[in-house]
């Protein structure tokens, strides 16, 4: 599904994000990305779906070339569903007109149409009763689930999430979770880049752990958990599970 | 009334042909900074925009403009599209330029109020942009949106009402501004009330006669912005504590 060979991205000439990154994540796959912070792990979700022109390797989704000039990266996103950190909802926007925007924009979909598929997006999440709220007026917890339906609402065929819960209070870090692990369950191909380290280690099929650009190490949950190959991965690991 | 040995005569303001004078330059006034204001709006959000792009000879040529528009006194300015801008012409232009405009002057002044206005609008316009994270950006491109999508569903809607509050400001400088006008001869407010001082020795009723309606037109400029700011206020977002 996402195939990813020999990546390499350069901010600048001096500052190498990612260095020679491969991997590839199958469909229906639930991969994590975890690994200290400056790691490269958003700029490698961003090169997924093209948000990030790194210069060197390729990527492909569902066998297009992402970086390839002839293909067409609005269409291609348009696949690929996104959830940021800061839930970067559009604040002028209802919550409903946040959810159709890009169904009646993109996909050219009737108004009712998108409507009626938002508002069971919204029953999905647990906030059917939000839709006419401005973001403004809901908590993090679920202004990050409205993101999710607002992502879905494309009918996306791969979800990448960056670090969703980071900016969330602990007592809704819990319904964010509940809602990715319902995804994953369903079989969504999704990319997660995360420091949930109990997500990790039940919903992934398979754990990707980043330093300095590269990737270190990846195996399974539990071999991941347990087996640590790397120094570096079992110096993380000891510096966040308590 | 008689002060300091001044005898005021007020019915300078209104008597003919005086009265007549004031309110076509007030008139003159108007039409010029807001014909200003368009130029300066419309060209000072292309520059702005230009100020934020990617490719680096956009931003360079953007930057350019606001450095050297900026930090030049308006009054050279004033001077070169008045003075010197007609002589670059080739000679058959220049004759017909001063054959058919026989206000030139006039339009000498929008072009320079304009073009100089503009590269404090750019400053805001630019100033909004990269107020906004880059993760909005990113999450409206995700969804599969094209560049002008972008701008147009999500960035400029928010943007704007960021802009709102200074951009007063601009307008209210480039209103005032226009008075400089009265340097190449054109007829506005300011010139009229020096121009009636020429005649009657009542330049003190006459500048505070000017003064008052600049005032006026102010103040009631401010009062449709504030309106208008409630008018497009985000819920929850932007005026809060008032």
């Amino acid at each position: 599904m996402i195939d990813i060979a020999e990546v390499s991205l350069w901010y600048d000439r001096a500052h190498k994000a990612l260095d020679r990154v491969s991997e590839t994540i199958r469909r229906g796959q639930t991969v994590v990305i975890c690994g200290p912070s400056g790691s490269g792990k958003s700029s490698l979700l961003r090169c997924i779906n093209g948000l990030e022109a790194f210069q060197e390797g390729t990527i492909r989704v569902d066998g297009v070339s992402v970086r390839d000039p002839r293909t067409d990266i609005h269409r291609l996103r348009a696949e690929i569903g996104m959830v940021f950190q800061h839930f970067e909802l559009y604040p002028h926007m209802t919550v409903m007109q946040n959810i159709t925007l890009a169904p009646m924009r993109v996909r050219k979909k009737a108004r009712a149409e998108a409507e009626q598929k938002a508002m069971a997006l919204l029953e999905r999440v647990g906030i059917p009763e939000k839709a006419a709220r401005y973001p403004e007026e809901l908590s993090g917890g679920q202004k990050q689930r409205v993101a999710i339906a607002r992502a879905l609402a494309m009918e996306p065929k791969i979800m990448l999430f960056d670090e969703p819960t980071s900016a969330l209070d602990p007592e809704m870090i819990k319904e964010v979770l509940d809602v990715m692990t319902g995804l994953a369950q369903e079989g969504m191909t999704m990319v997660v880049v995360t420091h949930e380290m109990g997500f990790a280690r039940t919903v992934a099929d398979r754990i990707v752990f980043m330093s300095e650009g590269r990737v270190v190490e990846t195996g399974t949950g539990r071999d991941f958990f347990e087996r640590p190959q790397h120094e570096r991965t079992r110096q993380f690991l000891d510096r966040i599970l308590l | 009334m008689e002060i300091f040995h001044y005898t005021f005569d007020w019915s300078v303001l209104w008597r003919s042909p005086y009265g007549g004078m004031l309110v076509k330059g007030i008139v003159t006034t108007l039409h010029l900074s807001l014909l200003a204001w368009v130029v300066a709006l419309t060209l000072g959000m292309v520059v702005g925009v230009a100020r934020v792009q990617p490719l680096r000879w956009v931003r360079f040529a953007g930057g350019a403009y606001v450095q050297v528009f900026r930090n030049t006194p308006f009054l050279v300015q004033l001077f070169f599209w008045y003075f010197a801008a007609p002589l670059l012409l080739p000679k058959q232009d220049q004759q017909w330029l001063y054959d058919n405009v026989p206000d030139y002057a006039y339009w000498a002044g929008v072009l320079a109020l304009g073009a100089y206005t503009a590269s404090r609008v750019a400053e805001q316009v630019r100033a909004g942009l990269l107020s906004i994270p880059p993760d909005q950006y990113r999450a409206a491109y995700a969804s599969g949106m094209t560049g002008f999508q972008v701008y147009r569903y999500v960035i400029a809607p928010f943007a704007l009402r960021i802009m709102l509050p200074p951009l007063t400001t601009e307008f209210l400088t480039c209103f005032k501004n226009s008075a400089l006008a009265m340097t190449i001869g054109v007829m506005e407010v300011t010139h009229t009330a020096y121009y009636i001082d020429s005649f009657t020795w009542h330049g003190l009723e006459t500048t505070s006669a000017a003064s008052a309606v600049y005032l006026c037109i102010a103040l009631c400029i401010i009062g449709l912005m504030a309106l208008t700011e409630k008018r497009v206020r985000i819920v929850g977002m932007m005026g809060r504590g008032r």
